[in-house]
């Protein structure tokens, strides 16, 4: 028991998420993620279990607790109604509040879903629009993605979704700024705003300065692989 | 007050209390919804430890019902009165007067469909431990295309500890049914490989440990410590099963010619109403205190016995049986001393106890009014 701990046990999603675990194993057979990485959701479980600061303190440390896709398979089957999908989410949040997440490859991609899917909420109040999805980034998309990219404005007049049109449907629409407004206040109310805020300190913490931190921004930009950026001297992890 | 005595249910634990209050000198009737007594057991092939014929056992219980009037496929409908005169009306319209009533009436096997990703009912080759069973009957262990198996998994705790499906107990027997039917594979297809998933093992009775012990070493039963996520059926109708060896850590696969789902028990509760009894969270019935009056209910004058209060071997539900018969002698006892005006100051400890001495029961201890 210790610091860490007692704080992960505040966590909503932590009391919704774990009751004592047996270790069955359920989870992780099922898990996607666990399929393809070195990762194991009854592990992360098991560890949070143990209560052990040092242990936990590693994991938030760690690659870990990014890879879960957040599915909730594991909610489904577990014999004890535990969710480990739950249970990662509330580790991933203390991992921000610590800092901790950017001592992983994974962890510090947390820079690009705050600078994108963040932003983009409190900005257009959507996760991810189409103009995010760069035929660069994502060639696996193919030639017809590249065409609506290129097209995007033209295309969504024919089918009558335009672009950054107020109240209109589709993913593009231009939500009023008195809506907006809401959706900011209650960002700031929860903690994301902070948690956001805590993304870009432990970054340039990590990184050394704020004009590393916009290299490494960059670096994903142009090449859409942050392992691309190289760590400097005592940083390298 | 008559001296006849009805026993809901011609399972194990029903026939052995019928013939232990018939010889204790009681009119006993024997009411069974079934054509035939015996109950879940009279379906079994041989059961564990020892191998005991499951006939064999059904046999010496029939063959001390003597004197007994057993009443075939019929159910009990209604129940007027109190201890001891009740009135127990059945199915079949006929009533019966009854100092006391026993409720016998056993467990229901879980429906293994309610596990959907196990594929019962989807896949020819997912089987329960049922339908296993009755095939070492008949020594017949086949895959559905008629094949005798090369590779089979056995899961455990299906229907049992799990959130899922609202059953958080352990049905107690699945453990070491397991490992007997394992064995029974293994001496009918001896190259057959036998895979047991498993979360804990629980055989916890005298020579279970021995049987678990020998399945390994003389019958090479494998053990993997994990539970089963999903099984999938491949185009040979063989199938793939997903699971977390979690003592080596490692996710793995295994593909087998039959999955047999050992499922656990579900209380019977078709009489709770009926007979005005209380169901626990785990939908067996409530005894009137866990510990020393496990065979009362909390209403005066009807008992449990078997598997209807939870999930028990045979051989404890034949000792439950014979409990209860003890309990109902003692309680109709009573009544007879009362009728003799003798010194009863010496049972009141029993009196109060039935009436509600303890935290279950609602009825406040009152003096009997027989």
């Amino acid at each position: 028991m210790g610091k860490l701990f007692d704080e992960l046990k505040k966590d909503i999603l932590y009391q919704h998420g774990m009751n004592a675990c047996l270790n069955c194993g359920v989870c992780t057979a099922v898990c996607p993620a666990a399929e393809f990485n070195d990762y194991s959701p009854r592990e992360v479980m098991n560890t949070v279990q143990s209560e052990c600061d040092e242990d936990i303190k590693e994991l938030l440390k760690s690659d870990k607790i990014w890879y879960c896709g957040q599915c909730f398979s594991c909610k489904t089957r577990c014999p004890r109604g535990n969710s480990a999908a739950s249970v990662i989410l509330a580790l991933r949040r203390l991992s921000i509040r610590h800092g901790y997440f950017a001592e992983s490859e994974k962890g510090r991609q947390q820079l690009f879903a705050k600078r994108v899917f963040g932003q983009n909420m409190l900005d257009r109040g959507y996760t991810l629009l189409a103009k995010n999805i760069s035929p660069a980034h994502f060639p696996e998309l193919g030639e017809n993605w590249e065409y609506y990219y290129e097209h995007m404005e033209e295309m969504r007049q024919w089918w009558d979704v335009p672009m950054d049109l107020e109240n209109s449907p589709g993913s593009h629409r231009q939500i009023p700024e008195q809506d907006l407004d809401e959706i900011r206040a209650i960002y700031q109310k929860t903690g994301a705003i902070a948690l956001m805020e805590a993304v870009e300190k432990a970054m340039e913490k990590k990184l050394g300065s704020k004009a590393e931190v916009e290299k490494y921004w960059q670096t994903w930009l142009e090449t859409g692989d942050s392992r691309n950026y190289e760590l400097k001297g005592e940083n390298k992890s | 007050m008559n001296k006849n005595i009805v026993v809901i249910g011609g399972g194990v634990a029903g026939m052995a209390a019928a013939g232990k209050l018939r010889e204790f000198g009681y009119e006993v009737t024997l009411i069974e919804k079934e054509k035939e007594l015996g109950g879940n057991v009279k379906n079994w092939y041989k059961v564990f430890p020892d191998f005991t014929d499951a006939a064999e056992i059904i046999n010496k219980l029939k063959g001390e019902l003597k004197g007994i009037r057993v009443i075939n496929n019929a159910t009990v409908t209604q129940i007027n009165g109190v201890a001891p005169n009740f009135e127990v009306i059945t199915s079949t319209g006929e009533k019966i007067d009854a100092a006391s009533i026993l409720v016998a009436t056993g467990f229901k096997p879980f429906n293994a469909a309610l596990k959907e990703e196990y594929g019962y009912g989807i896949y020819n080759n997912s089987i329960t431990s049922i339908e296993l069973d009755a095939m070492l009957k008949q020594h017949q262990v086949q895959t559905a295309s008629g094949k005798p198996p090369q590779k089979i998994a056995m899961i455990h705790c299906v229907g049992s500890r799990d959130q899922q499906v609202n059953n958080n107990y352990c049905s107690r027997v699945c453990c070491t049914n397991t490992v007997k039917v394992a064995i029974e594979i293994k001496e009918q297809i001896p190259d057959c490989e036998i895979y047991c998933l498993y979360m804990d093992i629980r055989v916890f009775g005298r020579g279970y440990e021995e049987l678990y012990r020998t399945s390994q070493e003389k019958f090479g039963v494998q053990f993997i410590r994990g539970r089963l996520s999903e099984a999938g059926e491949k185009t040979d109708g063989s199938l793939l099963l997903r699971l977390e060896d979690t003592l080596t850590a490692k996710p793995m696969r295994l593909t087998v010619d039959m999955l047999v789902l050992m499922v656990g028990m579900v209380g019977n509760t078709e009489l709770a109403e009926i007979a005005d009894l209380k169901v626990g969270c785990d939908r067996f019935y409530t005894t009137a205190h866990e510990q020393y009056s496990n065979n009362n209910s909390e209403k005066k004058g009807i008992f449990l016995a078997g598997t209807a209060t939870g999930p028990k071997a045979i051989m404890e539900s034949i000792t439950d049986g014979r409990s209860a018969a003890a309990e109902i002698a003692a309680f109709l006892h009573s009544f007879t001393l009362e009728n003799m005006s003798c010194d009863l100051s010496f049972r009141q400890p029993f009196a109060s106890m039935i009436a509600g001495g303890n935290q279950f029961c609602n009825t406040p201890p009152q003096p009997s009014p027989y």
